[in-house]
């Protein structure tokens, strides 16, 4: 129910956000036509904050008859974090695969997961990660020639 | 050194295949090249563009790898091709419609001027194609035939909308113009009449043979020769054109060797029978070679006549 | 049919030498469609320049055994990682992935092999006997008849979502909202793209399906591993708990038979789709049965109804193209510029002009479709391994191919970012019982829908008078309201606004 409640919230920013910013600016404008760009979208966002409300409204309900508070949830910290660590990981893969290759730094990427994820015999290490690569160059190089990617 | 070897016998048996006799001003290119396709695998460009690799590969003596980077009809790929630094090693084959019309209505990243324009290979074919089961046949059919009935138009891009609003408001059409997100979606519109006439940008070649689409006009500059007897709307009056060339397109100064080198392969690739058989025959492009000087004015006078059209 | 051309025609698929080409694209596709994170579009770019140096007939069949290759091998992964590699094995997850870990991932590969050579070769038949004096047909869909299926689709598919209502359609509503993002195809002018050229053709539906299913699946299963890290390798004995029974795959049939339909219709309909396909066919598989509340838990007929229906819909998407010369989705239209490099124009004329080459063809698919029943038969054996391999070991590998895939592909870092924001809201999405199903069939129609449906307002000129003439379109007008009225009706019937529960609160 807590979750609902919060993520009931966050559908109702995201359809009111469009609505009040992404459409009026973004969307465009076109009087001649029956259906203009706008439609479409506003459609879709009256939907979610029709159903966000909606469910919002069963979560609050729910969360008075069992006489809890949402803020008052006790976060588990340490559960938070192993659930972020590997978006923030392969966030910073990304930012690694502007500066260099794919192929180049593929590798590492692939053995330091392995490693957070709990992998610690060596020759799995290295084979896991040197054999995927190894599939992807001869993949870019020799298949689809398209490079080194 | 081996490498070096085996490059200098390739490009060797290349002249001597190809039977040129001038020999190669310089060592360029020493490594591979790399050629953008603004679009998905499988499309005109890319069967051209490959065939294109192929034949300059022959040429250059150097592998030329063909990338696909789509979207949004080119512009991603020139918005990443402005910003390279390859110095030649990274060239691309397409259209120039994303440089002479996008721009205009989309807020791009790149300008004319961010390119050098080295050769144009083949020429787009734009047309106005209507069904075989229409009781009209020739753009002056349709407009006849628009001043006593309401007529429907599938359209491709913000362009020949344009052109087809001014040509019924000047004939007192009453038209309604239906949008179709690509060629793919024209086709059966026109095949099963749910419009009238549509904008092709050269999918009737794979219609046109069985007889069931027919081409009334031509938007391009001069007549198809797949089509002889297909006047373009130029001719009949209106001054209105969609000019297309395939090109192969570099970022602004490059080396002087490899501007050469890449020129050169361009018209040796003009003449091959492998290129002129796959773009003529097979996509009905007619392959042409058009210089740096005279596509460096042709992209800048396009580009201006454009602006003209959609300004009103 | 003349009986010359055939025989001459299925001399020359059972050559040597078209074994050979049909058998490597199958392997090609399969093998490219089993790894997570790379799809068609790249076995496509490795095929093609292949193709050059094949006789016209072996470089079609090729690349029809790749389509199909890879429709497989993407089930393969959909039933043991519950990672697809295409949105339309999607629906393959549902109920593949809970029988694989139940233990038996040999039954669940084994279904969807079946349903998926049986759905192809049933489909193939269809075309080369039925279907192309019928191609036609498909011209009677006009903008109304298209629309009216589309939502009808989407309102039947938004039905399916097992968990809350309200959630499954504020998931759909962010869907077709996303969808319309990209060039208004009426004006041309940039709709809700702030600005970036990489969003004018719209979100990159690739990095858009393998964020949603793929790469987010590999999120959650590693925030699951620490808790359940010892439990979650399947123990694979070669009991006869993983065995298929004759019984048991002779209820799939129905499944089957009603895929097969549903995927040649939608093939035959140009600009549907193998996912609008797929997602119909188990639709109506769940609403068929008699024990509706199996499917999501490891029902075969699940994965035998997506798969069949998967796989009809690449031999039915060539009943346009041989008929007409219209390609009815993506990988016909790749058929085109294969065609056109060797110097055919595929239509009409093809089987006026070079039946025999016809024909040569249609025999490939057949020998393609029993290629791919003993590749996959092999294949099975090796890929189940698969579920041994812990899956501390899979998740970064699998990450990286998502990574490498989109990089192949040429969406650049743009492309990746993409991937990984949708990876979010996939494992959002999944962790909170909002249905992924719902938003991702939802962004994959919406555009489809919109320019349909505009095309029909305007061809009108706003008269809805026009549709006395369409019976089709009403139909299916007809169908969309009685499926919202069901929509509306279970929601009163549960007497809850939000029912199903938090499983994880």
């Amino acid at each position: 129910m807590r979750q609902n409640f919060w993520t009931g919230l966050a559908v109702n920013a995201f359809a009111l956000l469009a609505l009040n910013w992404i459409i009026p600016n973004y969307a465009g404008v076109n009087p001649m036509a029956q259906m203009p760009p706008d439609l479409v979208p506003r459609i879709a966002s009256w939907i979610m904050l029709t159903c966000g409300t909606i469910i919002v409204a069963g979560a609050i309900k729910d969360l008075i008859k069992a006489r809890a508070l949402p803020v008052t949830a006790d976060i588990d910290w340490p559960a938070v974090g192993w659930m972020v660590w590997p978006f923030a990981y392969v966030f910073l893969a990304i930012y690694l695969l502007t500066q260099f290759k794919i192929t180049h730094v593929g590798g590492p990427i692939i053995a330091v997961m392995l490693f957070l994820l709990g992998e610690r015999r060596w020759y799995m290490i290295l084979g896991c990660s040197v054999v995927p690569v190894a599939l992807l160059y001869v993949l870019s190089v020799y298949l689809m020639r398209v490079g080194v990617v | 050194m081996n490498k070096k070897l085996i490059t200098t016998t390739l490009s060797t048996l290349a002249i001597a295949v190809g039977g040129i006799t001038a020999a190669q001003a310089s060592d360029w290119p020493e490594r591979p090249l790399t050629m953008v396709i603004g679009f998905n695998p499988g499309g005109s460009t890319d069967i051209q563009g490959r065939v294109l690799a192929n034949v300059m590969e022959d040429y250059l003596g150097q592998p030329v790898n063909v990338v696909n980077q789509p979207g949004a009809g080119s512009a991603v790929a020139f918005t990443r091709l402005a910003n390279n630094t390859d110095e030649g090693y990274t060239f691309l084959f397409g259209g120039t419609t994303a440089l002479t019309f996008t721009p205009i209505i989309s807020d791009v990243d790149y300008e004319i001027d961010d390119f050098e324009y080295l050769a144009a290979l083949a020429v787009g074919q734009n047309a106005i194609v209507t069904s075989a089961e229409q009781p009209f046949e020739t753009f002056d059919d349709i407009i006849e035939y628009g001043r006593d009935n309401p007529m429907t138009y599938a359209q491709q891009t913000a362009l020949d909308q344009a052109i087809i609003e001014n040509v019924a408001e000047e004939e007192g059409l009453d038209l309604s113009i239906v949008p179709t997100g690509g060629g793919g979606g024209m086709a059966p519109l026109v095949l099963g009449k749910e419009v009238d006439f549509a904008y092709s940008g050269g999918t009737h070649a794979q219609y046109t043979p069985s007889g069931e689409m027919v081409v009334a006009a031509f938007l391009s500059a001069e007549r198809s020769p797949f089509y002889p007897d297909v006047p373009t709307l130029m001719e009949l009056g209106y001054d209105y054109s969609i000019e297309d060339y395939r090109t192969i397109i570099v970022p602004e100064g490059i080396p002087d060797e490899a501007r050469e080198a890449l020129i050169s392969a361009a018209e040796y690739a003009s003449e091959s029978e492998r290129f002129r058989e796959t773009t003529e025959d097979n996509t009905f492009f007619p392959v042409v070679f058009i210089g740096q000087d005279e596509m460096e004015d042709s992209v800048r006078r396009i580009r201006a006549a454009t602006e003209e059209v959609m300004g009103d | 049919m003349n009986m010359d051309f055939v025989a001459g025609a299925i001399g020359e698929a059972l050559s040597l030498r078209s074994f050979i080409g049909i058998g490597g694209g199958v392997l090609l596709g399969y093998i490219i469609g089993v790894i997570p994170g790379l799809n068609r579009s790249v076995a496509i770019a490795i095929a093609i320049p292949l193709t050059f140096y094949m006789s016209p007939f072996i470089a079609i069949s090729f690349l029809i055994g790749l389509s199909k290759g890879t429709a497989a091998g993407s089930a393969v992964s959909a039933i043991l990682l519950n990672a697809p590699g295409e949105a339309s094995s999607a629906a393959t997850c549902l109920d593949g992935y809970p029988l694989a870990r139940q233990g038996r991932p040999k039954t669940a590969l084994k279904v969807g092999l079946f349903a998926s050579v049986m759905g192809d070769i049933l489909a193939t038949t269809i075309l080369i006997f039925v279907a192309i004096p019928f191609a036609r047909v498909a011209l009677m869909f006009g903008p109304y008849e298209m629309a009216a299926i589309l939502a009808f689709a989407l309102v039947f598919i938004a039905g399916l979502s097992s968990g809350s209502l309200f959630k499954g359609l504020a998931a759909g509503g962010l869907g077709i909202f996303l969808g319309t993002i990209g060039l208004d195809a009426q004006t041309g002018l940039p709709r809700m793209t702030f600005g970036y050229t990489e969003l004018m053709d719209g979100m990159p539906l690739i990095a858009v399906a393998i964020g949603t299913l793929a790469l987010s699946e590999m999120f959650v299963q590693s925030e699951r591993l620490r808790y359940e890290r010892d439990s979650m390798s399947v123990k694979l004995d070669n009991s006869d708990k993983d065995k298929l029974s004759w019984k048991e795959f002779r209820r799939t049939i129905p499944s089957i038979l009603r895929g097969t339909g549903v995927g040649t219709v939608v093939g035959a309909l140009p600009g549907l789709g193998p996912s609008v396909g797929s997602f119909m066919s188990y639709g109506m598989a769940k609403k068929a049965s008699k024990t509706p509340e199996r499917f999501g838990q490891g029902a075969p007929e699940g994965i035998a109804a997506s798969e069949s229906a998967d796989n009809a819909v690449i031999p039915a998407a060539l009943i346009p193209l041989f008929g007409l010369g219209i390609p009815g989705n993506v990988s016909a239209a790749l058929l085109v510029g294969a065609f056109a490099i060797h110097g055919i124009t595929v239509g009409p004329l093809l089987l006026r002009d070079e039946p025999e080459l016809l024909y040569s063809i249609f025999a490939g698919m057949i020998v393609a479709s029993l290629i791919m029943l003993v590749l996959g038969w092999f294949g099975l054996r090796i890929f189940a391994q698969i579920t041994r391999v812990p899956p501390h070991i899979v998740i970064p590998i699998v990450i990286f191919f998502c990574l490498a895939g989109i990089m192949l592909q040429g969406y650049g870092p743009f492309g990746l970012i993409i991937l990984v924001a949708f990876a979010l809201l996939g494992f959002v999405m999944k962790r909170y019982d909002y249905s992924f199903v719902t938003f991702l069939v939802a962004f994959i129609i919406t555009p489809m829908l919109e320019l349909n449906l505009r095309q029909s307002i305007i061809l009108s000129r706003g008269d809805p008078m026009v549709l006395m003439n369409r019976p089709i379109a009403v139909f299916f007008i007809v169908c969309t309201i009685i499926a919202l009225f069901m929509l509306a009706w279970r929601t009163v019937k549960k007497g809850k606004p939000v029912a199903g529960g938090d499983p994880a609160a």
